[in-house]
C-alpha cells in the first residue's frame, strides 16, 4: 500500500479494514501487508484519496 | 517494564475521558492512554451538542469551550427550498451549543485527572493478550516499549475501533455504515442567520448531508459526510464543490481542514467480553441520522466507568458481570439509535425531487416543539413512503 504524503492520520481506513491490519500512529500509517486481501475498502473510505494499492 | 492498574482506558476522546472519570470516582485505580501529543487535536468534528445532553452528564458549560449558543435549525433541500425552525416560531427542546472541541476534550480529560485517573499522552496501545483473570496491553511512548496489566480495559479508541477487535469483539465497520467526512473551519461565512445550524440534503452529499455550524461572528464549520458506497468522488471533492456553490461560503476562506470517519450503523451486537468493555465511536454510539456521537459516546463512557468500578470492588471482571453495562447502555441510548437508523435508511431512498417536495410542505408546516423526533413525525404525515417505513416506530 502506498500512503501519500497528504494522509492526515484520521484513522477512518483502519475502522473499515475487515482484518484490522492498519495501525494509525500520530504521524505514521503502518499496514500489515502480509495479511492484506486487497479488498480496497480502506482506499475507498479515505476522505482525501491518500491510499494507493501497489 | 510492567505497569499495573485496575482499569485501563485506551483513548482520551470524550467517551474515554468520561469513562476514566467515573471509574476513578468509583474508587478504582485508573490509567488512560492516548496516542496523540495533544488531546482534542486535530479535531474531527462539527462540534454541535445538545445542552440537555451535557446536563444529563452533569457537565457545567464553560465559556472556554462553548463558542456559540444555538437558536434553531435551517434545513435546505437540493433546489434551495429552506425550512426554518427557530425559537421565535417554535419551542426548541433540543437547544444546542457549538463547542471548541480542542478545549472541550482537554477539559474532559482534566476532569478525569482531577477524579484521580492517571493520564499518559503520546502513548499508543499496540496489542493485547489475556492472562488468567487480567489483560496485558502492550504500549509504546516514543522509544519506550512497555506492558500494562489491567483487570479491565475500556476500549475508547474512536472510529478505528481496533482495541475491541483484538479482544475478539466484532466492532469493524462496513463501508455502508461509515461516513467519510471532510470539513473546513472558515471565516467570512455569510449565513442568513448565524444563530442556527444549517443542514443541506441530497446529492451535495450522497449518503449523508452537508452542514454549516456557526462558531460566532463569521466563523463556521462547513463540512459534509458521504457514504463511499453512494459516490465515486471523495468527501474532500464533494466539500470543494459544496463550498464553491453554496451562497453562504462563496466568499469564505478556510483556516483548517478536518477529515474523519463517523460510524453510523448502530451499536454492535456485543460491547463486552471478559475484562473488556467498548465505548463511544469504537462501539458506534452515534445517532445514525445526525452523526452526532459526543453525548451518546460520553453516556456510554459514564455507564461503562461506573460498572467497571463496581466490578473491580467485587473482584469480578467476567463478561457476565460487565454485561450490566451493555444492558443499561442499550436501555439509555439503544432505542433512539435504532430508531434513527431506520430514519437514515429511509432518507437514503429519497431522490433530490422527493426531498424538494417534502421541503415544500415542511416550509408551511407549523411545528409546536422541535426535536428530531418531531420533525420525523411531520415527515410521516407528508410522505406516504415515510409512513410506510417509519409509521410504526414514531
Ligand atoms: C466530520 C465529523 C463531524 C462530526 N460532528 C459531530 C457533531 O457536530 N456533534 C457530535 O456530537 N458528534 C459529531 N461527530 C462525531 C464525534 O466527533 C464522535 O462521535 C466523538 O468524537 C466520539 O468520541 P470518542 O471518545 O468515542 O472517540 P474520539 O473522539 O475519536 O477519541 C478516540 C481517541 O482514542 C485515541 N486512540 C485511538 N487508538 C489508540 C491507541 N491504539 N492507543 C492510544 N490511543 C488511541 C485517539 O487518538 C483519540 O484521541 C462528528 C464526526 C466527524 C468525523
Ligand atoms: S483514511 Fe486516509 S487520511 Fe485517514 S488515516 Fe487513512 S489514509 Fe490517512
Ligand atoms: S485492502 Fe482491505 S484488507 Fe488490505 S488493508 Fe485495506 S481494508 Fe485491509
Amino acid at each position: 500500500m502506498i500512503v501519500k504524503e497528504w494522509c492526515m492520520y484520521c484513522g477512518g481506513c483502519a475502522g473499515v479494514c475487515p482484518r484490522n491490519l492498519i495501525e494509525v500512529r500520530e504521524l505514521t500509517l503502518k499496514f500489515n501487508e502480509d495479511e492484506c486481501k486487497e479488498c480496497s475498502l480502506c482506499v475507498q473510505l479515505c476522505p482525501v484519496d491518500a491510499l494507493e494499492q501497489e | 517494564m510492567l505497569i499495573e492498574t485496575d482499569i485501563l482506558v485506551i483513548g482520551a476522546g470524550p467517551a474515554g475521558s468520561t469513562a476514566a472519570k467515573h471509574a476513578a470516582l468509583g474508587g478504582a485505580k485508573v490509567l488512560m492512554l492516548d496516542k496523540k501529543s495533544e488531546i482534542g487535536a486535530p479535531k474531527r468534528c462539527a462540534e454541535g451538542v445538545s445542552i440537555g445532553g451535557l446536563e444529563s452528564l452533569g457537565i457545567e458549560p464553560n465559556p472556554r469551550w462553548v463558542t456559540k449558543k444555538l437558536d434553531g435549525v435551517r434545513m435546505v433541500s437540493p433546489n434551495g427550498t429552506d425550512v426554518w425552525l427557530t425559537s421565535d416560531k417554535v419551542e426548541l427542546p433540543e437547544a444546542g451549543y457549538i463547542l471548541e472541541r480542542k478545549v472541550f476534550d482537554k477539559f474532559m480529560a482534566m476532569d478525569a485527572a482531577r477524579a484521580g485517573a492517571e493520564i499518559r499522552v503520546k502513548t499508543l496501545a499496540t496489542g493485547l493478550r489475556r492472562e488468567d483473570d487480567h489483560v496485558i496491553v502492550s504500549a509504546e511512548c516514543m522509544d519506550e516499549e512497555f506492558e500494562i496489566k489491567a483487570k479491565i480495559i475500556i476500549a475508547a479508541d474512536g472510529p478505528e475501533t481496533r482495541v475491541a477487535r483484538w479482544a475478539g469483539l466484532r466492532t469493524a465497520l462496513k463501508a455502508k455504515d461509515m461516513e467519510s467526512c471532510a470539513q473546513f473551519e472558515m471565516a467570512g461565512v455569510e449565513m442568513e442567520n448565524n444563530d442556527v445550524i444549517e443542514f443541506y440534503f441530497g446529492s451535495v452529499a450522497p449518503g449523508g448531508y452537508a452542514w454549516i455550524f456557526p462558531k460566532g461572528d463569521d466563523i463556521a464549520n462547513v463540512g459534509l459526510g458521504v457514504l463511499t458506497t453512494n459516490t465515486d468522488k471523495t468527501a474532500y471533492q464533494h466539500l470543494l464543490e459544496f463550498v464553491e456553490n453554496c451562497p453562504a461560503t462563496k466568499n469564505a476562506q478556510p483556516v483548517e481542514l478536518n477529515i474523519g470517519a463517523d460510524p453510523v450503523g448502530g451499536m454492535p451486537k456485543k460491547m463486552v467480553a471478559d475484562n473488556v468493555m467498548v465505548v463511544g465511536d469504537a462501539a458506534s454510539q452515534v445517532n445514525p441520522l445526525t452523526g452526532g456521537g459526543i453525548i451518546s459516546g460520553m453516556t456510554g463512557g459514564m455507564l461503562a466507568g461506573k460498572v467497571a468500578a463496581e466490578a473491580i470492588k467485587e473482584g469480578d471482571a467476567s463478561e457476565k458481570r460487565l454485561s450490566e453495562y451493555e444492558k443499561v447502555c442499550r436501555a439509555e441510548i439503544g432505542d433512539s439509535i435504532n430508531k434513527y437508523l431506520k430514519v437514515k435508511d429511509y432518507m437514503m431512498t429519497l431522490s433530490d425531487e422527493e426531498l424538494d417536495s417534502i421541503a415544500d410542505v415542511f416550509k408551511d408546516t407549523d411545528f409546536e416543539r422541535v426535536s428530531t423526533g418531531e420533525i420525523v413525525k411531520t415527515l410521516i404525515k407528508v410522505s406516504p413512503k415515510a409512513l410506510l417505513k417509519l409509521g410504526k416506530i414514531f
